[in-house]
């Protein structure tokens, strides 16, 4: 399968005649969003954890290095929602912050120390516990886990592949969107 | 844009500018009434201010929060929900079947679910033909199913695109008969007056995160514009939020919030053109029109099962119109249990269409987030082959039970109202439906050639919260859309159907607007 379009391409794209001023802008912006390192929602403890959780969810290298916890802060506390929610969910704020405290609970309990120093498989097992709905800790009382890790999963994955250069990495570009 | 005061007594105030408002909202003024139409969302200039850019398009979805429950809730926000002036028009798919006339039938062929009051022939084709060659639908030649059409459709079909090929070549293996799908979107460039030149499609491939050129028929280039160059007034970004009424009960005027301002628009009539779920909240919230206990009650939602397969070829599901290909042989598959067909009998009521569907790349990767559960390197390997990615989905019947419906919730939202929770859980036909979908296009991705096969489970198009009927008992509206307890409150949109039949709702909520109008103007008529 051969779809690796050479590296640049989706930012040389972004600036040809070949995409409207309107999709010139969104992807500019998105492009250009610093990345977020005093939270607004999250205190800084919670925010660190947070950006631990989506180098699990989604692993990047350095050189790409998409923001992906500071947009969800910013809509959180902005206070924004898509639309919807699970009628058995707490409101994302509290779930959210009830999840960042469920997981170092689970981590306690499968290997007696924090989320924050376990070594990267050993998070990867409290994220699979969290999906699985099998997470032990009192916070899981009050959020399904399985339930969240969907809606926490699905807000990280569409932050970056909203980002040009992860669309580049799967070779869209849907985005030339002006005839010429 | 002929403006009105808040003071003018007006012959119709309309809330809502989707399917169900901007077609009657047009006929209205065109027969010289005073109207004015209140839209929640803003009014866009899609040529100048759509991206192509899922996040981007965030706006175009009603981003209020609704509450879920049930077994299988249903997602809101980018699905089954619109604001803007054009309403969720503004992201449809296009996708514009017409309803075969057995689907209002429900009860009298199968003994469950409810028929419509209505009889195809004199009550819906004739809008079907207005407007299909109004909103310049494109469509094949000759359509293979349903009875035979008095018009073709008004331009040739939109390019067949990677998956809609896929599906053709997958239905053949079968003996499935396809068909280039009915899409209003312009194949041809068209003259729409109040608008001007709308473009032709450009497969551009954005049709649920909003045109920017005018090809698809979204209600903002077609029946809106229309509607103001025959003097009807577009109020934007206007909440509403109840209304006043005289010792008989009737509507004397609606009460809506702009900028932050309480405002209050006196008039003669209202159309209530909301959507399923925004439409009966506004009844629960004032108590109104409610005799029959039926308001929010008998919800539905089409079973829509996704199944996507990964193919060795290139596919771009992004390009072209996302619905490119159909086939309603599996409509009534009862019909269809005679030697050679792939389609096994049928073990449950109703019916359902084929599609093939496009997918742009934001909501591919959630639903491999939702569906599959993928992250890490799963889901970066998985996204690898997102070019090779092709769908398929059906769209099929779904009955009224008592375990579904909206109600208010405790919970309030950001203007302080509460907020609508919506309870859906299958039942055993939507399942047998379902399992038999799932069975079918799993052969018809493997005759195709695609590997990797998954299945997103989904429920799509809220119907049924406000149901049409002739016994005011049982129904909150007439077969006219008129509420049987308020003698000028009508309501036009999908929350009146009686049953949700198995073909996407935009036409034919389109067609019931035109109808209501018609029927509206007439029985005015007789009162001069």
């Amino acid at each position: 399968m051969e779809n690796t379009p050479p590296t640049g391409s989706v930012i040389d794209l972004i600036h040809s005649d070949r995409v409207t001023l309107a999709t010139r802008k969104a992807l500019l912006d998105h492009l250009n969003q610093p990345t977020v390192t005093e939270p607004k929602f999250f205190n800084l403890e919670q925010f660190k954890r947070f950006q631990q959780v989506c180098n699990q969810l989604i692993p990047q290298s350095t050189e790409a290095n998409i923001d992906l916890a500071g947009p969800i802060d910013e809509r959180l506390a902005n206070g924004t929602t898509n639309g919807w929610r699970y009628n058995d969910l707490p409101n994302d704020g509290d779930a959210y912050r009830l999840f960042l405290t469920g997981i170092d609970q689970t981590a306690e309990a499968l290997f007696d120390q924090s989320f924050d120093s376990i070594t990267a498989e050993q998070r990867d097992a409290v994220l699979l516990a969290v999906q699985q709905g099998e997470a032990t800790g009192p916070a899981w009382q009050q959020l399904p886990a399985d339930r969240f890790f969907e809606e926490l999963l699905a807000e990280v994955t569409e932050v970056y592949y909203s980002h040009p250069l992860a669309q580049q990495q799967i070779g869209y570009t849907g985005m030339a969107d002006q005839s010429v | 844009m002929k403006t009105h005061t808040t003071e003018h007594i007006l012959d119709a105030v309309v809330i809502g500018t989707g399917a169900g408002g901007a077609p009657l909202l047009a006929r209205l003024a065109m027969a010289g009434l005073k109207v004015v139409a209140l839209e929640a969302g803003k009014f866009w200039k899609a040529t100048a201010d759509f991206a192509t850019d899922e996040r981007a398009q965030d706006f175009l979805f009603w981003n209020d929060e609704r509450l879920s429950a049930g077994n299988d809730p249903i997602a809101f926000g980018r699905n089954n929900s619109g604001t803007g002036v054009g309403g969720s028009t503004l992201h449809y798919t296009a996708y514009t079947p017409r309803l075969q006339p057995d689907d209002l039938r429900l009860r009298t062929d199968f003994g469950v679910g409810e028929d419509w009051p209505l009889d195809y022939h004199r009550d819906i084709e004739p809008y079907y033909d207005e407007l299909e060659q109004f909103l310049g639908v494109s469509g094949p030649g000759q359509y293979l199913w349903g009875p035979p059409r008095k018009t073709s459709y008004r331009y040739g079909p939109l390019p067949v695109n990677g998956a809609g090929k896929l599906m053709e070549k997958g239905c053949r293996e079968l003996g499935i008969k396809t068909s280039p799908a009915a899409n209003a979107a312009l194949s041809a460039p068209q003259f729409q007056e109040g608008y001007g030149w709308r473009s032709a499609c450009t497969n551009r491939g954005f049709c649920q995160a909003g045109c920017n050129n005018g090809a698809k028929a979204s209600m903002d280039v077609t029946f809106i514009p229309l509607a103001i160059q025959h003097g009807a007034e577009v109020r934007a970004e206007c909440f509403v939020t109840g209304f006043e009424r005289d010792s008989q009960g009737r509507i004397t005027a609606v009460l809506y919030t702009q900028n932050g301002q309480e405002q209050r628009q006196r008039c003669h009539n209202v159309f209530l053109c909301a959507g399923a779920i925004e439409t009966p909240r506004l009844l629960l919230l004032n108590d109104l029109a409610n005799s029959s206990e039926q308001v929010g009650r008998n919800l539905m939602a089409h079973t829509a099962l996704q199944i996507w397969g990964e193919f060795e070829e290139a596919i771009y599901p992004w390009r072209g119109i996302p619905g490119a290909v159909i086939s309603e042989d599996t409509h009534r598959p009862k019909d269809r249990n005679g030697g050679g067909s792939a389609i096994r009998p049928p073990d449950f009521v109703g019916g359902y269409l084929l599609q093939s569907i496009g997918v742009m790349p934001v909501t591919y990767a959630s639903q491999l987030a939702r569906g599959r559960g993928l992250w890490g390197t799963a889901l970066h390997e998985a996204m690898s082959r997102y070019n090779h990615v092709a769908g398929i989905n059906i769209l099929g019947d779904c009955l009224p039970y008592e375990h579904n419906f909206l109600e208010l919730s405790d919970e309030k939202d950001g203007r302080g109202l509460p907020k609508p929770r919506v309870h859906f859980s299958m039942g055993e036909n939507e399942e047998r439906l379902t399992s038999h979908a799932n069975q079918v296009m799993r052969d018809i991705w493997g005759a195709a050639g695609a590997q990797n096969i998954w299945a997103f489970p989904r429920n799509a198009h809220v119907i049924g919260t406000a149901r049409m009927g002739t016994n005011r008992e049982t129904a909150v509206v007439d077969p006219n859309g008129r509420c049987f307890d308020i003698p000028n409150l009508y309501i036009s949109d999908n929350s009146t159907f009686p049953s949700a039949l198995s073909v996407n709702p935009a036409l034919t909520i389109m067609a019931l607007s035109l109808r209501t109008a018609d029927k509206f103007l007439k029985s005015e008529r007789v009162k001069e």
